[in-house]
């Protein structure tokens, strides 16, 4: 029953105090049956303004929102047939859970026996026989959580949105929240959107990610494919965190290219998603964990600034040590009793893995 | 060291020096007026009796007075009440354009800041002997006095109180409650009635319990359109006192009048205690993609609202021309004799209205932030009883207040009546309601940790207070304060009784003009004191946005 989903060039544009804002610009999307869909990115980017249109709750100021191939753009929300969840629940707090879980079902105008089957069924499948009795405010936050889910469960949605829906949960509940979510989406087979400003939870849930900034999509890729190649800056440093390097690229070497900083040379991957050319500005994006000390041909001397003891890993701050550069280096490198930590001030050379670095243009 | 949560700090002479002038103001201007009254209702020669209320009992007009006040106080609630839901679910759950829900508010204001008479003397402009509605639609033998007059002019006044508390509840509903009924499949309709209605239930009661209190209590509509022929408890009480010059009589009245409005005080406390169900949760959703009950519901819906703000715009219109005609509805040349003769022989009434509440306010202002502070802060022993003592004046019905007031300072030890005193005491205890509760609240929003750190820097409590504390509950002092300013020009049940020949008031001369007919004076002294209203209003408004610039940031309010 699951459906897939079409965005075409999609705006949303708001007028406030008298002056337009654009919330959304020229978002197309294509979601397959079945799919996990995270929208992901920094608060104001305009991820949830383009699930609420996708929900009906907004209108679009221009462009079209399909359901397979009927087109839904202007359909009212009550008849799309789309479960959403709440950042707040929204759980009914006049009514009892099982009241809470029926009132699609009675919208419906399903049998009394029906509507009795399938709230235990939805209960069940969240792990909450037993709340049927109580009210909203009697459960706890990851309890009510899942009765929200249960709630849009039991109306077998043909598409199910969620609206960051563990943002008000603890560490903990969360993470487990993450595969129970995931787990009863797979089970389904429901063609899910699922908003989050929280990359952990974007990498570890979805089939594909959106990343979005300030109302456009920046890049929509699998979770590795967006944390391999990032398409920007942006998406590179919002996706984990990345060292930024401005440069020069100088030559190609199949899929492998030359990079200049200050008279440095250094190898890494091309960029598959914004290919840099030879001769222009490029970017080298190298992640904090690529870094080490170990000996080897592709590496950029460092001067280090300040090391952080995390535990299992030493965080250091450098700069590199190159003429006329300023460019600040972040370094991650595993540490056990016995490994050597380098000194403030320390001039040295850190190596990286051309592979696990990537050059994009700027 | 035995319990040391029950422990306060200990408080020092100066503080304690204030908490006994407040025991001692609310003492006298309080409870010893509540004391004196039940003292004569009660005590018939020298021993407790109920001989004052066999007339009550007896007296089948008296009897209906009490059933009459209880009809129409039920009567007006459900109207007032349905009235005051249209015009907050317009106004917080339609998407209207905002110069007209602005508008709409306004003109759900107007009758909350307007001397009592307004509508009353419109009602009987239009409706009345000669009345322009009568005329127009060439209506004979239509008598609109009695409870028909009253219901309609009570209702008009008394709708935005419903108004007021709705808004507020219907705003406070989590939009995405709505959302989540509609995209679950439900019409906008079961939206409406499964949802939206359910939450808003409390203050549904609320409200409703608001306006059976305010028309109960209410002495100026029945008196100008009640009429012989439908009497009620507070217009009963004052004809005994001043028509016949029984106290006693009028006491034991009162007192039925003090039963129902205590009953309706309790269940609304009650009400209010008890957990709600609207919370402020998560992000604010905005407002809900539902936009009203569909297309047909909601049409309807406007043209009435509109159809009621412009009859009470109509309202304020008629007054307004009934002060520049010379006689209304036989002689409409224009005329400004009307406001010749305000000027000539009502400016001690306008001087004195001025005098009296420019000197109550800020007495109510210092009383607001001295009560609350020092039960909600300070915690001193027996806060509750000061709070409810210092808010037991509103609760009571106005006249019984006043009556209260004239058996109390009409005799030895304190002998007050016929002086400003009286006048000024019995508004700030009354009225200054509206600003204890708002520095209550606004106390118990601000953070005490913001206090503490005041403190920990080495501040003293009294420099605390000063430059942290007050600055943080002004807006609500001032709101107070603007409530009260209001209500001392414009009210008139308590003090009809305390008036004098030194001291008057524009209300009491507009309600001598209309028991005289002289309905153009009666207009022209309305006009000037809305207008006067209007000002004093507006001027602390413009006070309360210029020296509260920087309270509003929200730092530290929770």
């Amino acid at each position: 029953m699951s459906v897939s989903l079409t965005l075409n060039n999609v705006n949303k544009t708001f007028i406030k105090d008298g002056e337009e804002f654009h919330a959304v610009s020229d978002v197309n999307l294509s979601v397959n049956t079945g799919e996990f869909l995270t929208f992901l990115g920094p608060s104001g980017c305009g991820k949830t303004t383009t699930l609420r249109m996708v929900a009906g709750f907004e209108m679009p100021t221009t462009g079209s929102i399909l359901m397979g191939d009927r087109d839904i753009t202007y359909m009212p929300a009550n008849e799309r047939n789309i479960g959403f969840v709440f950042q707040n629940y929204a759980l009914f707090p006049h009514m009892k859970i099982f009241d809470n879980v029926a009132y699609g079902l009675r919208v419906r105008g399903e049998s009394k026996t029906d509507i009795a089957r399938k709230v235990r069924e939805g209960l069940a499948l969240v792990g909450l026989e037993k709340a049927e009795e109580r009210y909203p405010n009697q459960l706890s936050g990851g309890e009510q959580q899942r009765v929200a889910l249960a709630r849009v469960l039991v109306l077998r949605p043909s598409l199910l949105l969620m609206d960051e829906p563990l943002s008000n949960l603890d560490a903990k509940l969360r993470i487990h929240m993450r595969s129970e979510i995931r787990r009863i989406q797979q089970e389904l087979s429901l063609t899910c959107l699922y908003v989050t400003h929280d990359q952990k939870e974007a990498l570890t849930m979805s089939d594909r990610i959106m990343v979005m900034n300030r109302g456009r999509i920046e890049q929509v890729g699998t979770p590795m494919e967006i944390y391999a190649d990032p398409a920007s800056a942006f998406v590179a440093d919002f996706i984990g965190q990345a060292n930024l390097i401005p440069g020069t690229l100088v030559a190609e070497e199949g899929d492998i290219g030359v990079f200049e900083t200050h008279g440095v040379h250094v190898k890494a991957r091309l960029g598959c998603q914004t290919p840099p050319a030879v001769g222009k500005e490029a970017l080298l994006i190298v992640r904090p964990e690529n870094l080490s000390f170990a000996e080897s041909d592709n590496a950029l001397p460092i001067v280090v600034e300040h090391c952080l003891f995390e535990g299992d890993r030493l965080d250091y701050q450098a700069r590199l040590a190159a003429e006329g550069a300023a460019d600040k280096l972040e370094m991650s490198v595993p540490f056990l009793p016995g490994t050597q930590i380098h000194a403030d001030g320390t001039n040295i050379k850190v190596s990286f893995q051309p592979h696990g670095a990537v050059i994009i243009a700027k | 060291m035995v319990n040391s949560l029950s422990q306060r700090p200990r408080l020092d002479p100066l503080t304690r020096a204030v908490v006994a002038a407040l025991w001692l103001a609310l003492g006298i201007f309080v409870l010893y007026p509540a004391f004196r009254l039940l003292w004569l209702a009660f005590w018939v020669e020298g021993k407790f009796s109920l001989a004052n209320f066999a007339p009550v009992i007896t007296n089948w007009y008296d009897r209906m007075a009490l059933w009459n006040s209880l009809l129409l106080g039920g009567a007006v609630a459900v109207s007032g009440t349905l009235l005051g839901f249209s015009f907050a679910y317009a106004v917080t759950r339609l998407s209207l354009p905002t110069w007209f829900s602005m508008a709409l508010s306004a003109v759900s204001m107007l009758p909350l800041i307007s001397p009592p008479f307004t509508s009353s003397i419109a009602l009987t402009l239009s409706l009345g002997p000669n009345g322009i509605l009568i005329k127009l639609f060439g209506l004979q033998d239509f008598n609109f006095y009695g409870f028909w007059g009253t219901f309609l002019s009570e209702t008009l006044t008394f709708y935005p109180v419903a108004f007021m508390t709705l808004t507020t509840i219907l705003s406070r509903i989590d939009s995405n409650l709505e959302d989540a009924a509609y995209s679950m499949g439900a019409s906008p309709l079961r939206v409406f009635r499964t949802v939206t209605l359910p939450l808003a239930a409390p203050g549904l009661a609320n409200a409703f319990l608001l306006v059976f209190a305010c028309s109960l209590a209410d002495f100026a509509t029945p008196l100008v359109l009640a009429g012989h022929s439908f009497p009620v408890l507070p217009t009963q009480a004052y004809l005994q006192i001043t028509g016949m010059y029984d106290l006693k009589g009028g006491a034991a009245l009162s007192f039925m009048l003090l039963v129902p409005a205590l009953i309706v005080y309790g269940l609304q406390y009650h009400w209010l205690s008890k957990k709600s169900f609207v919370t402020v949760s998560g992000k604010a959703g905005g407002r809900s993609s539902v936009k009203g009950p569909g297309p047909v519901p909601t049409a309807l819906l406007l043209a009435f609202l509109t159809f009621v703000a412009v009859f009470i715009l109509y309202i304020y219109a008629l007054i307004f021309i009934g002060s520049v005609v010379r006689v209304w509805g036989i002689n409409n040349t224009l005329t400004f004799e009307n406001y010749k003769y305000v000027f000539n022989f009502g400016r001690k009434a306008i001087y004195d209205t001025l005098i009296i509440a420019c000197v109550g306010t800020p007495i109510g202002g210092l009383l607001s932030v001295l009560v609350g502070y020092a039960t909600e802060r300070l915690k001193v022993k027996g806060h509750k009883t000061l709070e409810t003592v210092s808010l037991l004046n509103f609760a009571l019905p106005g006249t019984v207040v006043g009556i209260a007031y004239v058996v109390a300072f009409n005799s030895k030890p304190l002998i007050l009546t016929g002086t400003v005193t009286i006048l000024i005491a019995s508004y700030v205890f009354r009225y200054d309601s509206a600003g204890i509760r708002n520095v209550i609240a606004a106390l118990q929003q601000i953070d005490p940790s913001i206090e503490e750190a005041s403190a920990s820097l080495g501040a003293s409590s009294a420099r605390t207070f000063r430059k942290v504390t007050l600055p943080l509950v002004l807006p609500a002092v001032l709101a107070g304060m603007r409530y009260l300013f209001i209500h001392s020009m414009t009210a008139i049940s308590a003090t009809i009784f305390l008036v004098s020949v030194r001291w008057s008031l524009i209300t009491t001369r507009i309600l001598e003009c209309m028991t005289e007919l002289q309905f153009a004076q009666a207009c022209a002294f309305s006009i000037v004191l809305i207008i006067l209203v209007f000002i004093a209003s507006g001027f602390m408004a413009l006070l309360a946005k210029l020296l509260c610039r920087t309270g509003n940031s929200g730092g530290g309010v929770r």
